[in-house]
């Protein structure tokens, strides 16, 4: 075997090329990304008020933030709408995916109609159902014209009650999205494992429960994943739809966040919320790539 | 006994008649192969048998019981699939437990057959393992076990070789005639391998266009095909067809052959039951190793167009009457491309076939 000897400007280029094809976006991510969470976790040990300052005040913020009864109904809220809305969305997106598992007609069009409304933003979703769940326009109007004198549903201006529409605007339009994923999953399942499991005698919720949903595991954690983060990070579907109210009823720490930050020159607190959030998602969100990436590299 | 009866079962999606009117009857303790090519909707037939899809017209017995109505898990079958079909999350003892959990076998009871199967498998060492750790092979293996944890009436096997090796097939092929032997319950096999119907089946249907072109035990499907299909499918390398005019000469009905310049009439025996096609144009089917060499210098000569040497055998391809036809010879008697051979057909077993309806003659 002979060995050609390669210009030297090959090996520069070869060398360098990838380098600098990738600094302009590593860079971006650099300043843009990791700097600007530097910046903020410097601000929430600052005084900031209105506008940032460096005027050190070390923890006061994070006690200030811990002693805020606002603050703690967001993250009260955070956890009944994360457990809500990811139950939620994935019991309606499994159930959806396998009632269309089972070769009827008008899949794709029916597929297509439970996937639209992930195609809409939640801002829009937030508006369309806070005209449909308003007592004064939407369905309580409605029962009320059609001669239902007695109906109420009053959630949204309810203080206890208004963060179960964001749950039910949530999942309305996540489901379609779960049930996307979970059907590509049960595309990818053998049929003549069904057959197998039919002439072993089992029904066929029993065969879903025991065979198909066991398999699924990998698209579980993933819906799982996105779920998390959506529901860790959401605020204009809080903005859209009640705005965080009645009072702060139905804050999330997004919005509490946002509050602070940009509406009540609280920087400095706001700045202590978006830390303890980034907190949070990194403790769903790193244990799942550290798994992920450990088994890729085993395979 | 009957094990399995079908009777003038159709199966139609549409305007697709994917089955066509199929009869077939299995004794108990036989060994029925259901073979042809793909699309001849053999697996349709096994789908029905098996209860997963119902005939559109025409009735299945198993075990002298109509069974039209009756849901899988109540036809005591059993069924191997070609994927094999393993439950992907459950282990091997799992897999074979499961059937017999969802039946209500006592936990103990369960354990015995598992033990049993194991044994009688030689994968005692499996048992622990999951699927996706498992060879083909193994799989396999694992999907028989599944099958005769339930002690059925009646096996099914669909394709269940096909996707492993050639060096496995062969290896689970005997272990499945063995199982068979041992067990002596009635398997209803499909396949596409005519090897594999051949060396395993007790009877053989024979299928195509969704009709069954032949029925009969092997011996009779290869010695006595009923048609050019089934003369052509089973038997490899597969049987030569020569057309050829039937002729009389000098008394005896025979055929001419023809290669390069070289003729010669060759008689056939008991030719009486030919007299009606005499003049006529058929085919003439020989299989490769019907074919011997005259070192007494009769037979037609051939020149050798090429030579595949398979070790017990030489494949010998030469032109006759225009076609090109193989001949197995013992490497002794085969010679290199180019040169002469004196062929000469064992006309006893010589069968030959309408040109038009394809069907055999006599």
């Amino acid at each position: 075997m002979s060995v050609t000897s390669r210009p030297a400007h090959y090996g520069f280029a070869e060398h360098w090329l990838p380098r600098l094809v990738l600094a302009p976006s590593f860079l971006l991510v650099l300043v843009f990304l990791y700097g600007f969470i530097a910046w903020n976790g410097a601000l929430s040990f600052t005084a900031s008020r209105l506008l940032p300052n460096y005027e050190w005040v070390g923890l006061a913020q994070y006690e200030a933030l811990f002693a805020s009864e606002r603050w703690w109904v967001a993250v009260h809220n955070l956890f009944i709408f994360g457990v809500l809305f990811i139950g939620g969305a994935m019991v309606v997106g499994i159930v959806l995916a396998i009632l269309l598992d089972q070769k009827i007609r008008l899949e794709g069009a029916l597929r297509t109609i439970y996937l639209y409304p992930l195609a809409l933003s939640f801002i829009v979703t937030g508006t369309a159902w806070g005209w449909m769940l308003n007592p004064g326009l939407g369905l309580e109007k409605l029962m009320h014209d059609w001669g239902y004198a007695g109906f109420s549903f009053d959630w949204l201006v309810n203080p206890d009650r208004s963060i179960y529409t964001i749950v039910i605007a949530g999942i309305w339009q996540s489901s379609g999205f779960v049930m996307a994923l979970f059907l590509a999953g049960l595309r990818g399942i053998d049929d003549s494992i069904i057959k197998a499991a039919q002439i072993d005698g089992a029904s066929l919720p029993r065969i879903y429960w025991r065979i198909i949903l066991p398999a699924m595991r990998p698209v579980f954690f993933s819906t799982l994943m996105i779920l998390a983060h959506i529901a860790i990070k959401s605020f204009d579907l809080v903005m859209a739809l009640t705005g965080g109210g009645p009072g702060f009823s139905s804050d999330l720490p997004a919005t509490f966040m946002y509050q602070m930050a940009f509406t009540r020159g609280q920087m400095g607190l706001g700045a202590a919320s978006a830390m303890m959030m980034l907190v949070t998602v990194s403790a769903v969100v790193v244990p799942y790539l550290y798994s992920e990436l450990r088994r890729s590299r085993h395979v | 006994m009957g094990a399995l009866a079908i009777k003038n079962v159709t199966k139609r999606f549409g305007d697709t008649h994917i089955l066509k009117g199929i009869d077939i009857h299995v004794d108990s303790g036989e060994f029925l192969i259901l073979v042809g090519p793909s699309g001849c909707g053999k697996s349709t037939l096994m789908n029905i048998i098996a209860g997963l899809e119902s005939p559109t017209s025409g009735e299945v017995h198993i075990a002298d019981r109509v069974v039209n109505d009756v849901a899988p898990k109540d036809r005591d079958i059993a069924m191997v699939f070609q994927s094999y079909a393993l439950y992907p999350t459950m282990n091997v003892r799992q897999n074979i437990a499961f059937g017999l959990e969802t039946r209500g076998v006592p936990k103990r009871e369960q354990e015995e057959i598992i033990a049993r199967v194991a044994k009688m498998l030689q994968m005692d060492h499996l048992l622990d393992r999951k699927p996706g750790q498992l060879s083909g092979g193994q799989r396999q293996r694992v999907a028989m076990g599944r099958a005769l944890a339930r002690n059925p009436k009646l096996f099914l096997f669909d394709e269940p070789l096909s996707n492993l090796d050639a060096k496995l097939r062969v290896e689970m092929r005997t272990e499945i005639k063995q199982l068979h032997h041992r067990l002596k319950t009635t398997i209803v096999y499909v396949t596409h391998d005519q090897i594999e119907a051949m060396t395993l089946g007790d009877k053989i249907a024979v299928m195509k266009d969704g009709i069954i072109q032949q029925f009969g035990s092997p011996q009779q499907i290869y010695d006595a095909p009923a048609n050019l299909f089934v003369a052509g499918f089973i038997g490899s390398p597969s049987m030569n067809f020569i057309p050829a005019h039937l002729a009389s000469e000098g008394g005896a009905i025979g055929v001419s052959l023809q290669s390069g310049e070289a003729a010669c009439f060759v008689p056939l025996p008991d030719s009486q039951r030919f007299a009606r096609y005499v003049g006529k144009r058929v085919i003439v089917g020989i299989r490769p190793e019907q074919w011997d060499v005259a070192n007494d210098g009769g037979g037609l000569d051939c020149k050798v167009d090429l030579t595949e040497p398979t070790g017990p055998d030489t494949i010998v391809f030469t032109q006759i009457n225009g076609i090109e036809v193989q001949a197995r010879l013992h490497p002794r008697d085969a010679r290199a491309p180019g040169s002469v051979l004196h062929l000469r057909p064992d006309m006893g077993k010589v069968v030959l076939f309408d040109t038009e309806t394809e069907i055999r003659i006599g």
